[in-house]
């Protein structure tokens, strides 16, 4: 996969000095620079557009063991920060240059539709693309991709440029302005050059960074498997993701800039399934599929199964390394509650749990009726709007 | 949440377990797709998921009144009428965001409410039925 990025690279390169190093020049250092953004600005940059808060052990308890059993089960050294987003879509997604400076995001929207062991499985996924520095490897792909996007339309322009104005082979500096004959055919030949490589090169990149990335959530998902003992856990988080009618909150808007020098790729989001992951369905019935064990190979034979090919998606020496391991069964979790109840109780944990972080009042109402307060009418008289009882709140 | 009419800071009244937001300038409310979905569901009506997509599916309502802005993605709603012929207009979210309930349709859908015989096991008739209920004193 490098050695064709670098191809494409060292290909783009090669047509650009025919017309001048220069392009060149220029076209790397915007990488480097955007390298240098991206590796040490990225998360920050992407936490703050999507309105990301960090949360402490206390905020929501639940969440917080759950990432720090993963984190345990993983074998990561350092526990990772968690971000809360206030949105209502379902997403979930991890940051982070190195497993020592890394965070696992979910969105509120999320958080109130899972229960435990679903939610186990989203924080299993996230944490095996810490562990294996997927983050960064994307990141860099991204930045890669990005950079190979503008010099192609860099170098396309410059062809198209240098073929029309500069009669033929030379670049608009050194030919002349006066088209002689025999520099028609060539312009033409360099002019097709320049449209098939500004409209081949992103592609190719393109599909080589889907496949990377599809690659990475095939074996987030067999890690997820590993590190819960539980792939029904998982499988049923992206069950309820399928389902999901409700977009991403100024998905575009929030997320558009950052493609080029920000790995928004390592999260399960519903809107870019098709693109960089795998499809839904298809990962669900590689969980639901898995027997016998809750191991890599175990999650190898289940993909073989169902996507009905000889080649696994995990490599045999990290298969054996990872042995074999037992599947557990479903929490216990006290007293079964009826799931409707569940969910209602979920809903509004999370929702307080918001309301606190934006420092909100709640003032309970004789009548029965709850009323939360946001900071900017704090101190002014409410009334209940259900009984007409005056508050100050 | 910040009210689509009066571009202020609404608060929440949180009545049996569910929300809704309320302007106490224009007296509207909005009510939340996660939060009707609660309330459906809890009434033991199948999918809750579905109940902005139904409200969608209804024609949309020949008026002059101006459009609303969902407060969650700020895209103009859909003018639909609920609660039969004589029901009332109010604004729902293309992207399944969310209802909204002007001032004045939450009044009159109480009275349609209190005209018809109790509430029926239907996503319409439930909303309206809880909106009555948190809104009735
Ligand atoms: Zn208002
Ligand atoms: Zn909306």
């Amino acid at each position: 996969m490098g050695a064709l990025l670098v191809f494409i690279g060292w290909f783009i390169g090669l047509v650009f000095a025919a017309n001048g190093i220069a392009g060149l020049v220029i076209a790397l250092i915007i990488w480097g620079i955007m390298t240098l953004v991206a590796y040490f600005q990225g998360d920050n940059i992407l936490l703050s557009v999507a309105g990301a808060k960090k949360i402490s052990p206390s905020d929501h308890q639940q969440l917080y063991d759950v990432v720090e059993e993963m984190k345990i089960a993983s074998g990561l050294e350092k526990m990772p920060d968690i971000y809360i987003i206030d949105d209502p879509s379902l997403n979930a997604f991890a940051t982070g240059r190195d497993p020592n400076h890394a965070a696992v995001s979910i969105t509120s929207g999320l958080l109130q539709k899972l229960n435990r062991d679903e939610l186990q499985g989203v924080i299993g996924h996230e944490i095996s693309h810490i562990k294996h520095r997927d983050v960064l490897l994307m990141s860099m792909c991204s930045v890669l991709l990005g950079t190979i996007v503008i010099l192609s339309f860099y170098a396309s322009r410059m062809m198209m440029f240098g073929a029309i104005f500069g009669g033929g082979g030379g670049g608009g500096r050194r030919g002349s302005s006066k088209n002689s004959g025999g520099g028609g055919g060539a312009a033409i030949i360099i002019l097709v050059l320049a449209i098939l490589l500004m409209i081949l090169a992103p592609l190719f990149a393109q599909l080589i960074y889907f496949a990377i990335s599809r690659k990475r959530e095939y074996l987030a998902d067999a890690s997820s498997a590993l590190y819960t003992r539980y792939p029904a856990g998982l499988a049923s988080a992206l069950e309820k993701l399928e389902q999901s009618t409700t977009p991403v909150k100024n998905a575009t808007q929030a997320t558009a800039p950052m493609y080029i020098v920000n790995p928004f790729r390592n999260k399960l989001n519903v809107n870019n399934l098709t693109s960089t992951h795998p499809p839904l369905e298809e990962r669900i019935r590689i969980l639901r599929s898995m027997a016998g064990g809750a191991a890599y190979a175990n999650y190898d034979q289940a993909y073989r199964q169902v996507k009905n090919t000889n080649s696994g998606i995990i490599s045999p020496q990290s298969a054996a390394a990872a042995g074999t391991v037992g599947l557990r069964a479903a929490v216990a979790g006290g007293p079964v509650e009826p799931p409707v109840d569940d969910k209602v109780s979920r809903t509004r944990d999370v929702n307080d749990m918001m309301y606190r972080m934006n420092d909100y009042k709640t003032i309970e109402c004789e009548c029965g009726a709850k009323l939360k307060v946001p900071p900017s009418m704090q101190g002014s008289m409410i009334k209940c709007p259900r009984c007409g009882r005056a508050h100050q709140a | 949440m910040i009210c689509p009419v009066c571009n202020k800071d609404m608060f929440v009244i949180e009545y049996k377990r569910v929300e809704l937001d309320y302007c106490h300038i224009c007296k509207g409310a909005w009510f939340d797709a996660g939060e009707m979905e609660l309330l459906l569901e809890t009434a033991g009506l199948k999918d809750g998921t579905q109940a902005v997509h139904d409200v969608l599916k209804l024609p949309e309502a020949h008026t002059a009144e101006k459009k609303r802005r969902c407060p969650i993605c700020g895209k103009n709603m859909k003018k639909v009428i609920i609660g039969g012929e004589k029901g009332v207009m109010i604004d729902a979210c293309f992207q399944h965001h969310g209802l909204w309930f002007d001032g004045g349709e939450v009044a009159d859908l109480m009275k349609i409410v209190s005209e018809q015989a109790g509430c029926k096991k239907e996503t319409e008739s439930e909303i309206m039925c809880f909106l009555k209920d948190v809104f009735q004193g």
